[in-house]
C-alpha cells in the first residue's frame, strides 16, 4: 500500500472574506479557494469552514477525516485555556459560539484556532520578509488593526490571548471620548472607517469607502493627501511604541491599507522625526496572502508536531525534576 | 567542581534531583531524598557521599520522633560556594548570599561620584569587605550579576544609554569586573533583575507575565513573558521612556531624551511644577510632599504624572497583555502613586489588569542579581545540556 500524502487544511477568515487552502507536509499549498464569509456569521461561518474543507479535500482527492491538521485564523482573540473567541467585531456571534468544540467534532482534535495577524506573522518570517527575524511584530492595518508578535523566534500571545490587540492603543483619540466603548483609541485613527471620515471632515469629495481616498490621492487630491499624512503619523507613533517596548529588529507593515506604498512611505519618512532610535520597517511581502500561507506553515508545524510527541522520553527524571524543567521559579514554601 | 568527563546524563541528572530536593527540602534524610527524587536508595547515597567529598552537603541533626533507627539529616552546605548580586545606580548595593539562597549579608553605599573605574573599585571593595565580614574569602564566590542601568547590548556586554553613571559606557565592565574579583561575571539591566527580584521574593511569584513599570531618575520598563525576559534584540526592550506618550515628540529635547521620560522622569516632574509655578522644589520627594500637604499645584503635577504613566501602561496592556504590572523605583513604589495610576488604568484599559507595588523596594534589583547568579552557579555545578530549564529556587532566607 503506497502511503498517502498527508494534508493540512489552513483558513484565513476575514470579516468579508474568507481563504482556504489545503497544504502538504511541509506546508506547500496545493488547492486554495477564496468565498464571501457568511454574513450571518457564528455557527453559519463555521459550517462554511466546515464545508470549505470537504470542498478542498476533494480537491485533493482525499476523504475529508484525512485531513490531518486544521488551522484557521480569526480576526480576534483567542483564549489560550478554552480556544474561546473574544473581540471579534467583524464577525457578528463569532464570540458565543464553540468555533474550536464545532471543527474538532467534525474533523477531530486536530485544530487550531490562531489569530488571523499572528498567522500573517508566521507567514512572513516562513516566506518572506521577515525570514531571518526573532523579533518581529506584523502590523495589520485595514478595517480593523492588529499585531502579530514574534519574541524570540516565537509567537507571542500573551497571559489572555489578547497581546496584539492594538486597537486600544492609546495614541491619538482622546481616551475619554464615549466613542471609545465601541473601538479602540488607535482603530479610531486609523481604521479604514476612520480614513474615510477623516476625508469628510475636512471637506474631501463624497468618497465612499479607504480605496477611493488612495485613488484620489493619486489623482493629486490635496484633501485625500492630508488625510493619508496624519493617518501615517499615527501609524508612525504606533510603531515607535512598538520599538520602545520591545526593541524589534523588523516591523512589518500589512493589511489591505498597511501595504498601501503611498502610506507605507509616509510612515518611513514620518518615524525618524517622532522617534531617535533606531527601527526598521517593510511592507510585507505577501500582502493579503500571508494569512493564508502563515497558516498552511502552522498547520504543517502542528502535524510534525504531532506525530513526534516528545524528544525527551526515556530519562530517569521524577516528577519533581520534571517539573523544574519548566522555566518558572517555585513559590514560597 | 565539573563533573567527571565520563559521567553520563543519567548521572547528571541524578545529582540534578538530589541537588534540587536538598535546595527545596533541607533537612532532609537519605530516605526522604529517595521518596522525593525517585531514585534508588543506592543511587541515593551514592550521590549524597559524593556531594559530601565534596563540600557540597553537611550533616545537621538526625530524625527524632518516628518508630525505629533515626536517620542523619542534610542540607546543603554554605561551603559549597557564594554568590555575589550587585545593584550598581545612584547608590552601589551589593548582596552575598551561598549556594541555598540564603541571603549572608548586605551593604549599601552612595555610589563614588567619579563614576567609571572608582565605581568598578568600589564593588570590588564592598565584595572584599562582605566576603570577609561574613568569614568566607572572595575566591569563594564563584558566580557574579551586575544590575546596571542602561542597555546592555546581549551580545557583548557593552552598556549603552546609561546617562546616571558618568565613564562606565567606554569601559569593559564585564572584563574589569571579572578580573578585578576573579570569577565570572554577567551583567543585565536594573529593571529587568529588580522584575526577576519580585518575581522570585517580592510581589509577582509564580506570575508567569510580568511587566515591571520603573520610575524614579529616569523610566523604564521590565517584561517577562511565559517565563522568560524579554531583552529585545539589542538589549533595548523596555526602553519606555522614548514612548511618544506626554507631549510632542517631534520638541527636541523630548525627542533627544525620549518623550515619556522628559514629562515623568525625575528631573521632569520637578521641571512641570515650576513651569506651572511652585518653586522652592529641588527634588521629586519635595513635589510629593507637597501633593500629600494639599499644595494644588503638586496635586496637579503628581495627578498629570499618574495619567501619563498609566497611558504607558495601558500600552503595555495593549501589546503585550500581562497577568500583572508592578510599579516599582523611587516614585513608582509609593503607594498613593499607585492608586492614581490603577484608577487612570481602569478607564483606559479594555481589559482589567492587576497593578501591585514593588515589595522589595530598593533591594528589588540586587534580590534579582542573586537569582541570576544562584542560577548560573547551579547550572555549572548541575546543568545538564540535555535540560535547558534552570533549577527552580528556594525562597531566599536569611540568616
Amino acid at each position: 500500500m503506497t502511503r498517502e500524502i498527508e494534508h493540512c487544511f489552513a483558513a484565513d477568515l476575514g470579516g468579508t472574506k474568507l481563504a482556504a487552502a489545503m497544504a502538504d507536509a511541509d506546508g506547500r499549498i496545493v488547492a486554495e479557494l477564496t468565498e464571501p464569509t457568511d454574513r450571518r456569521g457564528g455557527a453559519h461561518v463555521a459550517e462554511q469552514l466546515a464545508a470549505s474543507a470537504v470542498k478542498l479535500a476533494r480537491t485533493v482527492g482525499i476523504e475529508a477525516k484525512r485531513v490531518r491538521h486544521l488551522m484557521v485564523g480569526v480576526p480576534g482573540a483567542i483564549d489560550p485555556l478554552t480556544g474561546r473567541v473574544s473581540l471579534t467585531p467583524n464577525i457578528p456571534g463569532l464570540q458565543d459560539f464553540d468555533l474550536l468544540g464545532y471543527l474538532r467534532g467534525r474533523f477531530g482534535p486536530g485544530v487550531t484556532i490562531e489569530n488571523d495577524v499572528n498567522l500573517a506573522m508566521l507567514g512572513e518570517q516562513a516566506l518572506g520578509c521577515a525570514s531571518r527575524c526573532r523579533n518581529a511584530a506584523f502590523l495589520a492595518l485595514g478595517t480593523g488593526v492588529g499585531l502579530g508578535l514574534l519574541i524570540d523566534g516565537k509567537l507571542f500571545r500573551g497571559a489572555r490571548g489578547s497581546a496584539g490587540e492594538i486597537a486600544d492603543l492609546p495614541i491619538g483619540h482622546d481616551p475619554n471620548s464615549p466613542a471609545l466603548s465601541v473601538t479602540g483609541a488607535f482603530e479610531l485613527e486609523v481604521g479604514s472607517l476612520a480614513i474615510v471620515d477623516r476625508y469628510r471632515r475636512q471637506g474631501g469629495a463624497a468618497a465612499v469607502t479607504v480605496r477611493d481616498v488612495f485613488r484620489l490621492e493619486q489623482e493629486g487630491d490635496p484633501v485625500a493627501a492630508v488625510v493619508l499624512d496624519a493617518t501615517a503619523r499615527w501609524v508612525a507613533l504606533a510603531v515607535a511604541t512598538l520599538q520602545s517596548l520591545l526593541d524589534l529588529e523588523l516591523i512589518v507593515l500589512g493589511g489591505s491599507i498597511g501595504v498601501r506604498p503611498e502610506l507605507y512611505e509616509r510612515v518611513r519618512q514620518t518615524l525618524p522625526t517622532l522617534f531617535s532610535r533606531p527601527v526598521s520597517i517593510a511592507p510585507s511581502e505577501l500582502g493579503d496572502r500571508a494569512g493564508l500561507i502563515g497558516a498552511a506553515c502552522a498547520a504543517a508545524q502542528a502535524l510534525r508536531a504531532q506525530e513526534r510527541p516528545t524528544q525527551f522520553t526515556a530519562s530517569p527524571l521524577s516528577s519533581q525534576t520534571a517539573a523544574a524543567a519548566s522555566t518558572e521559579y517555585p513559590a514560597s514554601e | 567542581m565539573p563533573s567527571p568527563p565520563m559521567a553520563s546524563v543519567t548521572r547528571q541528572l541524578s545529582r540534578r534531583s538530589v541537588f534540587e530536593a536538598l535546595l527545596h527540602r533541607s533537612p532532609i534524610s537519605r530516605a526522604h531524598l529517595a521518596k522525593v527524587t525517585g531514585l534508588s536508595k543506592q543511587t541515593t547515597s551514592e550521590v549524597i557521599d559524593a556531594f559530601e567529598r565534596q563540600g557540597l552537603v553537611r550533616p545537621v541533626g538526625r530524625t527524632s520522633g518516628n518508630v525505629g533507627r533515626t536517620a542523619v539529616l542534610y542540607e546543603l552546605s554554605p561551603e559549597g560556594g557564594h554568590v555575589l548580586g550587585i545593584d550598581l545606580g545612584a547608590r552601589l548595593t551589593v548582596a552575598l548570599a551561598d549556594i541555598a539562597g540564603r541571603v549572608l549579608a548586605e551593604a549599601d553605599e552612595p555610589t563614588d561620584s567619579r563614576g567609571g573605574a572608582w565605581a568598578l573599585d568600589q564593588i570590588a571593595r564592598l565584595a572584599d569587605r562582605l566576603a570577609r565580614d561574613n568569614h568566607t574569602h572572595p575566591s569563594r564566590i564563584r558566580s557574579i550579576v551586575l544590575a546596571t542601568p542602561g542597555v546592555v547590548n546581549p551580545r557583548n556586554g557593552a552598556i549603552e544609554m546609561a546617562p546616571n553613571i558618568s565613564g562606565l559606557g567606554h569601559l569593559n565592565v564585564v572584563g574589569l569586573l571579572s578580573e578585578k574579583l576573579g570569577s565570572p561575571v554577567a551583567i543585565e539591566n536594573d529593571i529587568n533583575l529588580a522584575l526577576l527580584g519580585e518575581i522570585w521574593h517580592g510581589c509577582a511569584q509564580s506570575v508567569a507575565n510580568v511587566a515591571f513599570l520603573a520610575l524614579g531618575t529616569g523610566v523604564g520598563l521590565g517584561l517577562y513573558v511565559n517565563g522568560q525576559l524579554v531583552r529585545g534584540e539589542n538589549g533595548a526592550a523596555g526602553e519606555i521612556g522614548y514612548l511618544p506618550i506626554g507631549g510632542d515628540p517631534l520638541q527636541a529635547e523630548a525627542r533627544e531624551q525620549g518623550c515619556l521620560e522628559y514629562q515623568v522622569g525625575a528631573s521632569g516632574i520637578v521641571r512641570r511644577y515650576r513651569q506651572a509655578g511652585g518653586s522652592d522644589v529641588d527634588s521629586v520627594r519635595e513635589v510629593f510632599e507637597r501633593a500629600q500637604a494639599g499644595d494644588p499645584l503638586a496635586v496637579s503635577v503628581v495627578d498629570e504624572t499618574a495619567r501619563l504613566t498609566g497611558l504607558a501602561a495601558a500600552t503595555v496592556v495593549a501589546t503585550v497583555d500581562p497577568q500583572l504590572i508592578v510599579l516599582g523605583g523611587s516614585v513608582g513604589a509609593r503607594a498613593e502613586f499607585a492608586d492614581k495610576v490603577a484608577r487612570v488604568l481602569l478607564r483606559l484599559a479594555p481589559r482589567p489588569v492587576e497593578i501591585r507595588t514593588s515589595t522589595l523596594g530598593k533591594r528589588a534589583g540586587v534580590v534579582g542579581a542573586l537569582s541570576v547568579a544562584l542560577n548560573k552557579l547551579h547550572d555549572e555545578l548541575f546543568g545538564v545540556a540535555e535540560l535547558a530549564a534552570v533549577v527552580p529556587l528556594p525562597p531566599p532566607r536569611a540568616s
